[in-house]
């Protein structure tokens, strides 16, 4: 099965800059060359289920629920359960399996027990289910929790999305601090700017610069995803030709695909 | 090991066979799974076998869920009954080791499915029965002799279920009375150590981690997997007091993982060498020394305990993996053991339970003390916990009248004893940066009854640069 090496991008960014867009439009256009993927919903604000079209999904945090609840149990009916192998079938259970890729969403945060079993359970079952994929694309949040408590361990390409306002570089910045802090390793931490028009453009290249943010990509405000966006349509639906989709080939050229 | 028509390596395992690429489904949410190793003695097995009863793979039809039973035999000088759930909890690891089949869970929950490529390579579940018991006898030498019947047919399938699920029962049964004296080999695990350095979580039969996650048979289950993983193994040495919970390997563990803090870690002890307590525990206990009792509460319990704390600001005190006298953590479960905190009254020492805990665990608490634990509809400050336990002639109360009786003779004898016996523990104090681990050496937490002297102090502030304390000559 699998293969031996397996990309892991991550994406994060401060909300409201679209980064959940942008996951989706990679998500699209690598399951699209036929790489077979794993798409993680890793923030619990995002909808990148819905973004991708597909509603009412199960998550990790309802697995972890379920088998804290279970072994927690003040009698168990079972004190010999296998946890591993449950948690495990749990969390393949609720893998959704969409044509090309499959969707893992993390779901809820934890209640207020100790996690620290469930979440080693996890990271042993995590480390070999990405290695099924070719590439495993990651919506995560700005506080990267799910790589601090190192669900996910490693990340290949972090790359973080910002528009044009200063708050959104800023939070770009954070990120890259906050990476030096994770033990999680980090390959390349990349900057894709998002909703670019005519005006902005220059002040966004300038910004990078000035912060020191390797730069991959500059997508330009696309009507058809605010469009997209008020009828309901999911975004992997979006044509070939609109600006957005065409920006984003050339950053997955630039990724190595 | 070319003798199968697929591959078979540890690689294997986590694969995940999708439905694109799915031939069968066998068992799983939509049906019927079913695993089950039982011993047999030798003569009742025909080492290699593969039985099917029931449709054969050939027989199945692409993309279908099929019900799913599979019954291992197993026999040889060294199986015996107890090794059946050892054995079995492999069945997860060896299927997964065959290319192109996936297995989850265990027990009745058995979920299996087989990829279209491998599908193709069989004619048979025969090679996969056979390559799964080799894999079985070369892991697991004591394995002599093993057989594997596979039921394919809804009938035979629901038949086996019946009865395995009373062998469940049977087993799970034994499992539950299984004690600290039955076993060589106890369990730790340092997966807290990240943020409490010095603890050591000694898992035993009867006494499950704080966290209340991990039993004895998770750290047997986990050390074999990964000696070096954080669940490993701690002879349990020499008993060197039965009543404690003392162990020389314990012991020995303790100054190693705490490097050199500790020397002792006493398992069913609140007050001697207790256990280290992390910060993810469950429950809290805390000693209350106006009534020689001890309090509980849990980590839902939002309100105050009688002491004037609430559970986080206790956690907070007695957590970060040291041995703080006077407070434990422990998991909820350890309330079930036929030793909890023996060597110091066990049940006959609590004194108060949050309402939503003590009817939790109720069938636990022992009837002859149950009505007589306090809650907080009951008590919610010293004063009206005396009150209750008085009415109520909790056993603590009897120590009361002796434990007077002695600082009345003290007062008589010494005039120049100055006592300061005020009605409020010392971790009621609001004062910040009291030193918990300063109570540890404090004679009234050490022994309730002992004798001696009586401190105690209300809203006090201390701070004490040196303090000597030596044997009246």
């Amino acid at each position: 099965m699998g293969y031996s090496v397996t990309k892991v991008i991550a994406i994060t960014g401060k909300g409201g800059t679209g980064k959940t867009a942008v996951a989706a439009l990679l998500i699209r256009s690598l399951s699209k060359k036929g790489k077979f993927l794993l798409a993680v919903d890793a923030d619990a604000d995002t909808n990148l289920p819905e973004t991708l079209g597909c509603e009412d999904v199960k998550t990790i945090g309802d697995a972890k629920e379920y088998l804290q609840a279970e072994i927690t149990k003040p009698r168990p009916d079972n004190p010999d359960m296998n946890k591993e192998a449950v948690l495990k079938s749990k969390v393949y259970e609720i893998i959704e399996e969409m044509p090309g890729y499959d969707l893992l969403v993390m779901g809820r945060p934890e209640g207020s027990g100790c996690y620290c079993y469930v979440n080693n359970l996890l990271r042993g079952i995590m480390d070999k289910l990405i290695t099924n994929y070719e590439v495993v694309i990651i919506d995560a949040e700005a506080g990267l929790e799910h790589f601090s408590r190192k669900i996910i361990r490693d990340i290949d390409d972090l790359i973080v999305v910002t528009d044009a306002s200063r708050r959104g570089f800023r939070t770009a910045e954070r990120i890259h601090e906050l990476v030096d802090e994770l033990d999680s390793n980090v390959g390349r931490i990349h900057v894709i700017a998002n909703k670019v028009t005519d005006t902005n453009s220059e002040k966004l290249v300038k910004l990078a610069e000035d912060l020191k943010l390797n730069m991959i990509g500059m997508i330009p405000l696309d009507p058809k995803i605010e469009e997209m966006d008020i009828k309901g349509v999911p975004l992997f639906e979006i044509p070939d030709d609109s600006v957005a989709a065409v920006e984003i080939e050339s950053i997955v050229k630039k990724l190595g695909f | 090991m070319a003798e199968f028509p697929f591959e078979i390596s540890p690689m294997f395992e986590g694969e995940r066979v999708r439905k694109e690429g799915m031939f069968v489904e066998l068992g799983g949410p939509k049906s019927l799974g079913l695993e089950l190793v039982r011993a047999k003695p030798m003569d009742e097995i025909v080492d290699d076998k593969v039985t099917i009863v029931g449709p054969d793979i050939k027989e199945m039809e692409e993309g279908k869920t099929y019900p799913w039973a599979m019954i291992f035999n197993i026999g040889g000088e060294l199986v015996e009954p107890d090794l059946e759930s050892v054995v079995e909890r492999r069945v997860h690891d060896f299927i997964n080791y065959c290319q192109g089949i996936m297995h989850l869970n265990q027990r009745y929950d058995v979920w299996m499915r087989v990829s279209k490529d491998t599908a193709a390579k069989l004619d048979s579940f025969e090679p996969f029965g056979k390559a799964v018991m080799m894999l079985f006898k070369t892991e697991l030498p004591f394995i002599e002799k093993m057989q594997v019947t596979f039921y394919t047919d809804q009938a035979e399938v629901e038949k086996q279920m019946v009865e395995a699920k009373e062998i469940f029962k049977a087993r799970d049964a034994r499992t539950k009375d299984l004690h600290d004296e039955d076993v060589d080999v106890f369990y730790g695990c340092t997966l807290c150590q990240s943020f409490a350095p010095t603890n050591v979580c000694v898992v035993s039969p009867d006494r499950v981690s704080l966290c209340g996650a991990i039993n004895w048979f998770d750290g047997r289950a986990a050390a074999k997997v990964d000696p070096e993983g954080p669940q490993f193994s701690i002879d349990k040495g020499e008993l060197l007091d039965a009543k404690t919970g003392e162990y020389s390997g314990v012991n020995d563990i303790a100054k190693k993982l705490s490097s050199g803090e500790f020397d002792k870690i006493k398992l069913h002890s609140f007050f001697d060498s207790p256990h280290t307590s992390c910060g993810c525990f469950e429950v809290v206990g805390f000693y209350i020394p106006e009534v020689d009792g001890i309090g509980w509460v849990n980590r839902e319990y939002q309100g105050m305990a009688p002491n004037g704390l609430g559970f986080s600001t206790m956690a907070g005190q007695t957590g970060g993996g040291k041995q703080i006298v006077g407070f434990l953590g422990i998991g909820v479960n350890y309330f079930y053991s036929p030793k909890f905190i023996q060597a110091d009254g066990g049940w006959n020492r609590v004194v108060w339970l949050p309402s939503m805990l003590k009817e939790k665990i109720a069938e636990t608490i022992p009837d002859d003390i149950k009505d007589k634990i306090a809650t907080e509809n009951d008590a919610t400050d010293i004063e009206s916990l005396k009150a209750f336990l008085q009415e109520k002639n909790h056993p603590v109360v009897a120590t009361w009248a002796a434990a007077e009786e002695e600082e009345e003779e003290e007062e008589e004898e010494e005039e120049e004893a100055e006592e300061v016996a005020v009605a409020a523990a010392p971790m009621m104090m609001p004062a910040a940066g009291f030193q918990m681990p300063a109570m540890a050496s404090m004679p009234m937490m050490s022994a309730g009854k002992a004798g001696g002297i009586k401190i105690t102090f209300k809203k006090a502030k201390i701070s004490i640069d040196r303090m000597v304390i030596s044997e009246k000559k």
